[in-house]
């Protein structure tokens, strides 16, 4: 009976988190949107444009909604609204989740 | 006057030639293309210049400058504050935002002098300047080195222009962090004089301002004093060539007459291309309460009007702050405006060498790509046919690169093309008949 607990936990505990994770993949298709001009490929960072691969999932979620809301976080951020405006949950969740594999790789 | 009309008809016709061109290529002797980096691994490298023998120096915003040399070994030779691995360093040297180390140039006579040039970000002059963004702030300047022979090392830093303006603190504006807008392109001239470009750091009255170096294209000698033939207003700082720009960090000088042509950034609107005329005004003012325009944040009207939202390219280019304000009597028309769109045109290089068959001769303008407000992006390397008369254009053509990067610095050298790309690294770009 232990063991049907534990199994249930872990099915419930990988569902769930699968369901709030996003999907990298798809991410990945909406980072190459629009993103990556500024970003750089996988999130590198480029120029003037901070480096955001790798960053954690909850760090990416909040701060794309932080935009989406139209709230300043440092002195670009009305470039960041403009383009949070239109994302989705779900394109939010994705974002996060592709840009939380470190595409860019590390350093 | 040139009017944008005449400027889009310009577009549509390229466009229509080069469709055209595509179908014919190979019979109308157009250049094979081939690109080979040379340099990766980069942390945004910027500029790039090279002596006669090939050695290539180059810059990277936030770190200092190395010299690549001919055998290949790569030196790292002044770095800024807070880095590491480089012979010497500059305390005072800093980077922010868009500024940092940008230009450099190899003296004419470096087989004599071993003297080079590097313009950067730099807390070393700005005295009591510098408290707000409406102050004074010397905070970017233009530095003389001179290299040993062993290209392991440089001495003699001399500071050769301190005054140049720099954005010390945030503003209310798209991309309004510290340190934008600094051009910072330096190019030496076929008459052997150091050009230099600045920008107009955020603040509405830098372009026009008289005294102040922001939104100029300075000539100077390699002490820094003017070029005694530049003939800007009077009453104006004799280093300035031209004023009234926004920020330039495109400049070269057609093989053909030796005339300097400009690639600025656009403000949401119109990157431009602009053939210089001694002592003219580019026309750009994003001052408030001007032109018809009411007050704006910071009292910089420069991405005026609804500068928080996207707007249609072409509506843009009709409402905002124009490029090229026909308003001034000595105006520089543009000879391009990237058919009302601002994508970023970073650099610029004529293309010299045979080996380019028909585009020698021709200006390529690299362009990083910025996509913001229903903008297309457009990461690439234009090729532009100039009128002799440097008021408009023939053609303009996408070189076949094969890359898609920011690009941000062209130069010329021994019949190549060379970019560095915001992504790290510097290509070679070859062309054969």
């Amino acid at each position: 009976m232990k063991h049907i607990y534990i199994a249930l936990f872990l099915s419930f505990f990988f569902v769930s988190n699968k369901a709030i994770s996003g999907d990298p993949e798809a991410g990945k298709a909406r980072y190459a949107q629009n993103c990556g001009n500024c970003h750089g490929p996988g999130g590198m960072g480029l120029a003037s444009y901070p480096r955001i691969s790798g960053k954690e999932v909850p760090y990416l979620t909040e701060r794309l909604k932080t935009y989406r809301a139209g709230t300043k976080v440092g002195p670009n951020s009305d470039l960041m609204i403009m383009m949070a405006k239109p994302l989705t949950d779900l394109e939010i969740e994705n974002l996060a989740a592709y840009l939380a594999s470190d595409p860019a790789g590390k350093k | 006057m040139f009017k944008k009309s005449k400027l889009l008809s310009a577009a549509i016709f390229s466009a229509a030639s080069l469709l055209a061109f595509n179908g014919q290529a190979d019979t109308m002797g157009t250049p094979k293309i081939s690109a080979m980096s040379i340099l990766n691994g980069l942390e945004n490298p910027w500029d790039m210049a090279f002596t006669k023998k090939g050695d290539m120096f180059f810059t990277e915003k936030c770190k200092g400058f190395s010299v690549k040399t001919k055998k290949g070994a790569v030196n790292k030779l002044y770095g800024m504050k807070g880095t590491s691995g480089y012979n010497s360093a500059g305390d005072d040297l800093f980077c922010e935002g868009q500024a940092g180390m940008l230009g450099i140039a190899v003296d004419p006579n470096f087989k004599k002098n071993r003297r080079i040039y590097v313009a950067s970000a730099s807390t070393a002059h700005r005295g009591s300047g510098c408290k707000d963004n409406f102050d004074v702030c010397n905070g970017n300047i233009i530095m003389r080195f001179e290299v040993s022979k062993d290209m392991k090392s440089v001495s003699n830093r001399t500071d050769i222009v301190t005054d140049i303006q720099y954005k010390p603190f945030e503003s209310d504006h798209p991309f309004g962090g510290p340190g934008a807008h600094n051009g910072n392109r330096l190019r030496f001239g076929p008459e052997g004089y150091l050009w230099a470009t600045t920008g107009d750091r955020h603040k509405g009255d830098i372009p026009q301002h008289p005294t102040l170096l922001g939104g100029n294209v300075l000539r100077i000698d390699t002490d820094g004093k003017a070029h005694p033939g530049n003939n800007p207003p009077k009453g104006f700082d004799k280093r300035m060539y031209t004023y009234g720009h926004r920020n330039v960090q495109g400049i070269d000088f057609r093989p053909s007459d030796g005339r300097a042509f400009t690639a600025e950034h656009g403000p949401w609107h119109n990157d431009e291309i602009t053939a210089l005329v001694n002592g003219g005004n580019a026309g750009w003012d994003p001052k408030e309460k001007v032109a018809g325009r009411g007050a704006c944040p910071d009292m910089y009207c420069g991405y005026m009007p609804n500068q928080k939202e996207g707007m249609l390219p072409a509506a843009r280019a009709e409402a905002g702050t124009p490029m090229s304000d026909e308003r001034f009597k000595d105006l520089m028309p543009p000879a391009w405006n990237n058919n009302g769109l601002s994508q970023g045109t970073g650099s610029a290089a004529f293309l010299k060498g045979s080996n380019w068959g028909y585009w020698e001769g021709r200006l390529a303008v690299g362009i990083m790509g910025i996509a913001f407000g229903g903008t297309p992006s457009g990461m690439r390397i234009d090729i532009v046919d100039i009128t002799k008369d440097g008021k408009a254009i023939k053609s303009v053509i996408q070189m076949p690169t094969g890359l898609t990067k920011r690009f941000r610095g062209l130069r010329m050298h021994n019949g190549d093309l060379y970019a560095t790309v915001d992504e790290g690294e510097i290509y070679k770009i070859s062309a054969r008949k």
